[in-house]
């Protein structure tokens, strides 16, 4: 072979090992509406960035025929590219090869990037679209789900890992996307589940679509599993990339500010108004969020999911910040199992990151009912604790209206170790409401009153000027200021600016400790 | 036919329509008092009210129907 015949040959031989499938299974997928496992690639990265590994790998499996059908590859793209200039690596699975199934190889292939990733601190992105394990490779297959998912939990908390569904991902596969930190679903075409609907049809008789079951919608709002959706494949390698935007390379990394023209001592007088005069009328607290945040622009995670707390990414005169939020709008803004496990899985995130934690609050307190208990309200709300207590990094809170009880404690403050707490002047910081609390309090007056209902509501109304205000927490430093709404954004800029330099508080020596799970 | 149910358990402090008339998705059609807040109870269809299911004052559980629009 001349030197031009051996260059002619790698150019032949890339072009196959491109071509995946075949044209007629990419065709098949585009049908689908669904990008190329290589063209999703090619969009979320930065034009001329990606560089391929193992483009010849192919599978070493002689059972049932399969030593007959190789494809270069074997049913995965990996590699590593840039995204707005960072590195990143990636693994993309084909589905136009043997439908995406994992082998033994397939898996080397992902573990590969995975450990380049953890070795040179870089978010790793996972595509996944796969028929699940390749029951021809037997327990191989299996061996190598395994190694994914330990490498997941080893990566976990030192690089971002960004799942996104864009196809089948069922059975053992759901796991290595639920261990990462954001699962983005393509609405319509990804579906996730354990068992899928015929499996269940069988076994528990209950019949059910696999859009029902485990489509984007599902799993955005039943379910709490995935954290954003999208109406396509290209939309959701957007949203991988906005995401990013917010994240640094890895936890020993600060995120990257972005050069911001919005005035950090901007004044809204507008919020004056945002919080109606009747405490017992909800509003919506995201009007407080768009208001303070650089350009109103809020990045929301699991919008559709207990939509009684509010999380997600903005920034503060460039510095990206997590947003934690009750809202008022959805079941009184009280805490249930659900918005306890949203609220600190995002707070431990932003924990991991170097991400300074900033909660809204305005919570009546935990949602009561029977459910609840027996759900392990308990259990779940512990984990809020858990998850601000261990935070170390700043945490700045603003009390916009109800501070209630155990509640009150939750959400990040001074005692969890808030390092700047706010409140503005219509903030109700009491061990409980007016109306719980008179009775209890001034039983015997009441029922020794000639007229129990007007000392009743004389009393209430008492209580109320006394204990439901931000005064009683501000004379014991609990409360660092009381602001102006008006103010709000520069407030809360100069108190994360000012927190800029927190250094880790000293922990005690300890293998790791025990969050309630 | 549509159900507007509540979403948590609470105190109905107003029904704000009566049988027979016509409302638009998002209108508010009661009012529901739990844990120190007045919730407004929006319709998510469109439609006659055709039935209401509890009276004023009543107490309600999460996903009780509280009209039926149609």
């Amino acid at each position: 072979m001349t030197t031009e015949d051996r260059i002619n040959e790698l150019i032949a031989l890339t072009a196959e090992a491109e071509l995946g499938g075949g044209q007629d299974k990419i065709d098949a997928q585009h049908k689908k509406g669904k990008l190329t496992a290589r063209e999703r690639i090619l969009y979320l990265l930065d034009p001329g960035t990606f560089e391929e590994f193992d483009k010849f790998v192919v599978h070493r499996c002689t059972d049932f025929g399969m030593e007959k059908q190789k494809i270069f590859g074997d049913g995965v793209v990996t590699g590593y590219g840039r995204i707005n200039g960072r590195l990143v690596y990636v693994f993309s699975q084909d589905f136009t090869v043997f439908g995406g199934s994992l082998s033994g190889p397939f898996g080397e292939k992902v573990c590969k990037v995975m450990d380049l990733a953890l070795r040179n601190g870089a978010p790793v992105i996972g595509l996944n679209d796969s028929g699940g394990a390749r029951i021809q490779e037997g327990v191989l297959s299996l061996g190598s789900y395994g190694e994914i998912f330990r490498r997941n939990v080893q990566c976990s908390g030192i690089i971002p890992q960004i799942s996104v569904i864009m196809g089948p991902c069922a059975g053992g596969a759901v796991y290595s996307p639920a261990i990462t930190d954001f699962i983005i679903m393509v609405e319509k075409t990804s579906h996730m589940f354990i068992t899928g609907p015929q499996v269940i049809k069988a076994v528990t008789h209950e019949e059910v679509e696999p859009e029902a079951l485990g489509g984007a919608i599902r799993h955005n709002s039943t379910s709490g599993v995935a954290h954003l959706a999208a109406r396509d494949d290209r939309a959701a390698l957007d949203k991988v990339r906005e995401l990013l935007s917010f994240l640094p390379q890895n936890c020993n990394e600060k995120p990257p500010v972005k050069e911001t023209a919005d005035d950090p001592d901007r004044i809204d007088p507008g919020l004056r108004q945002v919080i109606p005069e009747n405490p017992r009328t909800p509003y919506d607290i995201k009007k407080i969020i768009l208001s303070v945040v650089d350009d109103h622009h809020f990045f929301e995670i699991q919008k559709m999911y207990a939509q009684n707390m509010v999380v997600g990414f903005a920034r503060m005169n460039g510095m990206p910040v997590g947003i934690v939020a009750n809202q008022p709008r959805f079941l009184a803004g009280c805490l249930d199992i659900n918005a306890s496990d949203k609220c600190s899985r995002f707070v431990r995130f932003c924990d991991c990151f170097n991400l300074p934690i900033l909660t809204f609050v305005d919570v009546p307190g935990f949602l009561p009912g029977v459910a609840q208990e027996h759900g392990g309200i308990i259990r779940h709300g512990a984990k809020i604790i858990y998850a601000y207590c261990d935070a170390s990094v700043p945490k700045v809170t603003l009390i916009t209206r109800k501070a209630y009880g155990g509640a009150y404690d939750v959400m990040g403050s001074k005692h969890h170790g808030g390092d700047i707490n706010l409140a503005y002047p219509f903030a109700e910081i009491a061990v409980m409401g007016p109306d719980g609390a008179v009775p209890i309090v001034f039983r015997n007056q009441i029922k020794e009153s000639a007229d129990p209902e007007k000392t009743r509501q004389e009393l209430v109304e008492e209580y109320r000027r006394t204990f439901a205000s931000p005064y009683k927490a501000a004379e014991l430093g609990y409360i660092d200021d009381i602001i102006l709404p008006e103010f709000t954004r520069s407030k809360l800029i100069r108190a994360l600016e000012s927190l800029k330099t927190k250094s880790d508080v000293r922990r005690l020596p300890k293998r790791h400790g025990n969050i309630p799970l | 036919m549509a159900d507007v149910a509540a979403p948590m358990a609470g105190k109905v402090i107003d029904i704000k329509v009566n049988i027979g008339d016509s409302v638009e998705e998002d209108d508010e059609v009661a009012i529901i008092e739990a844990m120190k807040m007045e919730m407004p109870i929006l319709t998510y269809a469109s439609g006659t009210v055709k039935e209401i299911k509890v009276a004023k004052g009543a107490s309600v559980e999460a996903d009780q129907v509280i009209i039926v629009i149609e």
